[in-house]
């Protein structure tokens, strides 16, 4: 009788300290995310992307998710993206002198000038190739946020992040996905944000 | 009795299932017999010209002598080519130093000054001797007179382990052959152009593999109506030296094929961009497409980006393209059609380097052709 009720208590020790190491890896599940909910997006109909902000080590990162992040956006349908040369046209009559990090009265400006109703700005923080030990793969982390000219408002921002080392590349080593698979699986994510 | 049933069932299940996977992986033969565009003046024999390569590959290269065996095997296909001591006065005479396309006043001079029919522009996209050898050309027919319109165009890229074969039994390891069998491709192609069968038949394709990332048609562009294009050296952000000029000639050549896209003979849009000084920071905006729309007198306008243009020497490496490209249209003022693409030579490849890709140029052209489609279909 009293070996039953040792392995109970072992049991229930056990069962505790399962739960415990769970909360150790528990996220906080607070979204860094921000949708207006005062904003109408149907009503939006042009909008313009910006040079995003590089802070990788890829220098071209910045160029190519702006470019698969316009492209994406173009091809929901949903908003016209102004193409890119026409964006490069109005920060050069703009005078903007850091495109990627806009004021709001420089984005007025540049509004004005090739006509859109929104503006999108970015920063990558992390793409290409990360390594931990032996292991290595590949990460993007991208942040944007969308400014309406009407209201000159903040109306949207999110952030997603993708890629970086699992279990199955600590154990196999494979590499991880390919670069323009998580990129596109990034800005599917920020699309998903976008309109949901 | 019941053991060979079973076995039967088993095998069937799994030849089934052999099937299905392969389905999965298939790639799409293109049933489509795609017709060239027609020309009346095919139906006399045309004097051409052939012009000095244009190099584009950035590395020193026996341009000449490719040169030379293209004029002899055109010469063997019956071809009537323009005497090269008129071509080299007329070439010194108006001082020709961009090969690489003819403007329309060099197009009317060729006529009435050489009696050359067409001229014959050709590049040089790569070339490498180190074993196993590498080659990309691209060739284009460009009529002479008032309006130099592109009759033919055809590119071929090759490496010599492309089909190495069981103990590397076609292994062509010679650069000589390598670059005869190019020019063979070139001047066959042409021969069938100037034949009464003005067919290309389409080829086992991979049309899965080569679909873009992503692509967008907008609704006021209408597919089945007629279209006159320029195509725009693409914006270069490759390591590649004139990867985006490469680009450019890629979507002409594809556009060319279709039924109801005219594009713009490159050396024509060249002149105009060098005319009118338009310089392209990060693309065309609005008012440059309107000024070149106008000046050539075309509806769309082609441009884009190529982040990556990439070959290799040697056996070890893997061919690289991504790109993006968009159409404006001249009347509404809007992007009607964009896309995005990105593949590597090795892209599918699971066995013993089976189906890999040894050229840029190669996966490219097929990029292109898969990303044009989405045009019209």
């Amino acid at each position: 009788m009293m070996r039953l009720g040792n392995i109970t208590i072992l049991k229930k020790l056990i069962l505790s300290l399962l739960l415990a190491s769970f909360t150790a890896c528990a996220t906080s599940g607070i979204s860094t995310d921000f949708h207006d909910p005062g904003m109408d997006f149907g009503a939006l109909r042009t909008v313009a992307v910006m040079p995003f902000e590089n802070l990788s080590r890829d220098k071209l990162a910045g160029e190519r998710v702006r470019d698969t992040f316009a492209n994406s956006l173009l091809a929901t349908g949903a908003v016209y993206v102004i193409p890119t040369g026409e964006v490069a046209r109005g920060v050069a009559r703009a005078g903007l002198l850091n495109p990627a990090a806009p004021s709001l009265e420089e984005i007025v400006k540049f509004a004005g000038i090739i006509k859109v109703d929104a503006v999108i700005t970015g920063v990558v923080r992390e793409y290409g190739e990360v390594r931990s030990g032996s292991a290595s793969a590949n990460i993007i982390s991208v942040s944007l946020q969308m400014i309406e000219i009407q209201t000159r408002k903040v109306v949207w921002t999110a952030s997603s992040s993708k890629g970086g080392i699992s279990v199955w590349d600590r154990l196999f080593g494979s590499g991880g996905e390919p670069m323009n698979v998580i990129t596109r699986a990034a800005v599917n994510e920020l699309l998903d944000k976008l309109f949901k | 009795m019941s053991f060979s049933t079973n076995f039967s069932s088993k095998a069937v299940l799994l030849l089934f299932t052999f099937l299905l996977c392969l389905s999965g992986c298939a790639s799409t033969t293109d049933p489509a017999i795609r017709l060239l565009k027609d020309s009346a003046a095919i139906e006399k024999k045309l004097r051409i010209a052939v012009l000095p390569l244009s190099n584009l590959s950035s590395t020193p290269t026996p341009l000449k002598d490719i040169r030379q065996l293209l004029i002899e095997s055109f010469k063997s296909q019956g071809l009537d080519i323009l005497d090269e001591e008129v071509l080299e006065r007329f070439i010194v005479k108006h001082r020709i130093r961009y090969v690489g396309g003819i403007t329309r006043m060099t197009a009317q001079d060729f006529r009435w000054e050489t009696g050359a029919d067409a001229v014959l522009i050709t590049s040089l996209e790569l070339y490498s001797d180190i074993s196993p050898p590498k080659i990309a050309l691209t060739s284009r027919l460009v009529s002479t007179g008032n309006d130099p319109t592109i009759l033919w165009m055809d590119g071929i890229g090759l490496a010599g382990d492309d089909s190495m074969g069981i103990l590397e039994l076609f292994l062509i390891e010679n650069p000589q052959k390598l670059v005869r069998k190019a020019v063979r491709h070139l001047s066959t192609s042409l021969a069938e152009y100037f034949s009464a069968e003005r067919y290309l038949k389409g080829g086992q394709r991979e049309i899965v593999k080569f679909w873009p990332n992503v692509f967008y048609r907008s609704p006021i562009f209408e597919p089945g109506m007629k279209y006159t294009v320029a195509v725009i050296p693409f914006f270069n952000l490759s390591q590649r030296n004139y990867a985006g000029e490469i680009m450019a000639l890629h979507f002409v050549k594809q556009l060319t094929a279709l039924d109801n896209f005219t594009a713009i003979e490159p050396g024509v849009v060249r002149d105009a961009l060098l005319q009118y000084r338009i310089i392209m920071d990060a693309g065309m905006s609005y008012a440059q497409t309107d000024l070149l729309a106008s000046k050539l007198n075309v509806d769309l306008i082609l441009t884009g980006k190529i982040f990556d243009y990439q070959d290799y020497k040697g056996f070890a490496g893997t061919a690289k393209v991504d790109f993006s490209a968009l159409l404006i249209e001249k009347k509404s003022r809007e992007v009607v059609w964009a896309s995005e693409s990105r593949n590597e030579g090795d892209d599918g490849v699971f066995f013993f380097d089976w189906g890999q890709i040894n050229t840029a140029h190669a996966m490219a052209s097929e990029m292109v052709l898969t990303t044009v489609e989405t045009l019209v279909e």
